[in-house]
């Protein structure tokens, strides 16, 4: 990286506060009109239907003559009442986990971008100590990330006792001194300085001074693009670990895909069922109510589906910004798109605004499906949800750290620009984003699917 | 880049973003039709995730316009994702009998006497 930070003013950088500043608004208004306001109401229906539950119940288990019998009336309008309250329940913690995780996204890019904007703004002028004979096309390394891995060292260290104080804030019977956020706190902190330092080196980059390899294979190839496709190499490794090891498993499981096509020994009968999540997400899985239907529907299945369809396109809105921010004479569209993207500039900041909200909703989704899978019974307690939770988790961290990247291309944007000097930035992102979308090829037919 | 082929006016990355959402409604539509033979669904599920995943990596990341070295450096881990899906073949209770006898080895020394 070549950047200098002295050619960037630090009123630039209070941009950055500003816009933390609308973020955290964005997030206070979706908790607020999600998470109180509808999930309040959907709260009381839920109620409601507890109610009907239980008075179905007392109905049933008073009148029925035969409380073994599944064909009695009573028992079926008692599971009806059930399934009922069960859909309420669902409803209610899909407002309430999509508000609280807007409000999560929201406060974790302020954040970054603010906290980044106002140390970054604090800094003295490099101008002020310019040597002048210092070639400003001369690259340089980058301390950043040494001190970023620190920082995740520190937060690693005191994760137990963070796990621990975590619970403790949300829950009366754990109990817990406010200490222990302390190391892991100390870790966020060095971390955010950490990536706040590396975007005050990349934001002055135009261009000039990319390094570039000297030696084969990969002799005049940007050395950045070199190690990010060496990082991506093993990140393959990661995910095809979870892969293999879940594939391992689930061969030898007795699912309901397993009895529905003749099953082996051992697994012969819905007594032998072991659930994985998808009995629980795709149309005539294992998981089955009181009357003996399927839980798994279209609707179980739609948050997977829309969070295939947003990485997809949003993929394509950063090769969009991509293609815009390389194309030097780019013309504005016509009509409404033309008002969107009336400049280069422009078109390639929003794109990147696109992507970051398609990416903002697979997590909201993500956490909203996880939500329901855990009200249902599918817990991380098991080896089928330890497998499933850990695989989308990091899947999930993937994301999230590509959003946090991504918030910063759109703040380059914004500001410095970008252009067919200084595209690389888009690119080399774009190609861990892609990654990122190819890993949910694989792991959305293998868990959601199969 | 190869953005600059163009079919019907419209870029490569648009036909294949097209592809990559037609072949997901694909899927999801064939695990919605129960009736479908569960071999053959698996049989769709990794066809087009293979057709997915070609279209990410060859033109969303660029990699049918790079130089070998960067195919070799994207392939490389395959061959490690290969054998350990050989190796579940190897461990997994149906694999003794149920694959092919030249991806499995000869346990007869642990099953007789």
């Amino acid at each position: 990286m070549s950047g200098h930070g002295n050619h960037v003013a630090n009123s630039t950088w209070m941009r950055a506060v500003m816009m933390a500043g609308m973020i955290l608004t964005v997030g206070i208004v979706g908790f607020a009109v999600l998470g109180v306001f509808v999930a309040e109401n959907k709260h009381h229906t839920w109620e409601d239907e507890h109610h009907h539950y239980e008075d179905a119940k007392e109905e049933w288990s008073a009148g029925a003559a035969d409380l073994s019998d599944h064909s009695d009336p009573l028992y079926i309008a008692k599971e009806e009442a059930h399934n009922a309250e069960v859909a309420a329940h669902l409803s209610y913690l899909t407002y309430r986990v999509a508000g609280v995780t807007m409000l999560f996204l929201a406060g974790a890019y302020a954040t970054f971008i603010g906290l980044g904007g106002f140390l970054n703004a604090s800094k003295p002028k490099a101008d002020d100590h310019h040597d002048d004979h210092h070639d400003e096309h001369e690259h340089h390394g980058s301390a950043s990330p040494i001190i970023f891995a620190f920082g995740i060292m520190v937060f690693l260290w005191g994760l137990p006792d963070f796990i621990v104080a975590c619970k403790a804030l949300l829950d009366d019977t754990v109990t817990a001194e406010l200490g222990m956020l302390g190391i892991s706190v100390s870790g966020m902190l060095i971390m955010v300085v950490a990536v706040s330092n590396w975007w005050f080196e990349d934001l002055p980059f135009i261009g000039h001074g990319e390094q570039i390899a000297t030696s084969y294979p990969f002799e005049g190839d940007h050395i950045r693009k070199v190690g990010l496709w060496i990082f991506i190499m093993s990140e393959i490794m990661v995910f095809a670990t979870f892969f293999s090891s879940y594939l391992r498993m689930r061969t030898e499981w007795c699912t309901k895909w397993a009895l529905d096509d003749g099953g082996f020994a051992g697994c012969r009968t819905t007594s032998d069922l072991e659930l994985t999540a998808s009995d629980y997400l795709r149309p005539g899985g294992g998981k089955v109510d009181g009357l003996g239907e399927s839980v798994g529907d279209f609707w179980t299945l739609l948050p997977g589906g829309i969070n295939t369809f947003a990485l997809i396109i949003s993929s394509y809105t950063i090769v969009l910004a991509l293609k815009t921010a390389k194309n030097a004479n780019w013309e504005a569209p016509k009509g409404f798109m033309g008002k969107l993207m009336p400049t280069r500039k422009a078109a390639v900041r929003n794109y990147l605004i696109a992507t970051l909200i398609l990416g903002s909703l697979f997590i909201v989704l993500k956490l909203v499906e996880w939500s329901h899978l855990v009200a249902e019974g599918f817990t991380i307690g098991t080896v089928q949800g330890s497998i499933f939770y850990i695989a989308t988790g990091a899947h999930g961290l993937h994301v999230f750290i590509g959003l946090v990247i991504m918030l910063y291309l759109v703040f380059k944007a914004d500001t410095i620009g970008f252009d067919e000097d200084n595209a690389q930035g888009i690119e080399y992102f774009g190609l861990y984003w892609h990654f990122v979308d190819l890993a949910w090829v694989v792991i959305f037919p293998a868990f959601y699917l199969y | 880049m190869g953005e600059h082929a163009e079919f019907m006016g419209k870029d490569v990355y648009f036909w294949n973003f097209i592809v990559l959402m037609f072949f997901t409604l694909f899927e999801v539509g064939a695990v919605f039709f129960e009736g479908i033979p569960k071999a053959t669904v698996w049989g769709i599920l990794i066809v087009v995730g293979l057709i997915k995943g070609f279209g990410i990596a060859a033109f969303f990341m660029h990699l049918k316009d790079e130089h070998k070295w960067f195919n070799i450096t994207f392939m490389f881990p395959w061959i490690f994702v290969a054998l350990m899906l050989w190796g579940i073949g190897l461990s997994n209770p149906e694999g003794v009998t149920g694959l092919p006898s030249w991806c499995t080895p000869d346990w007869s020394y642990a099953t007789e006497r």
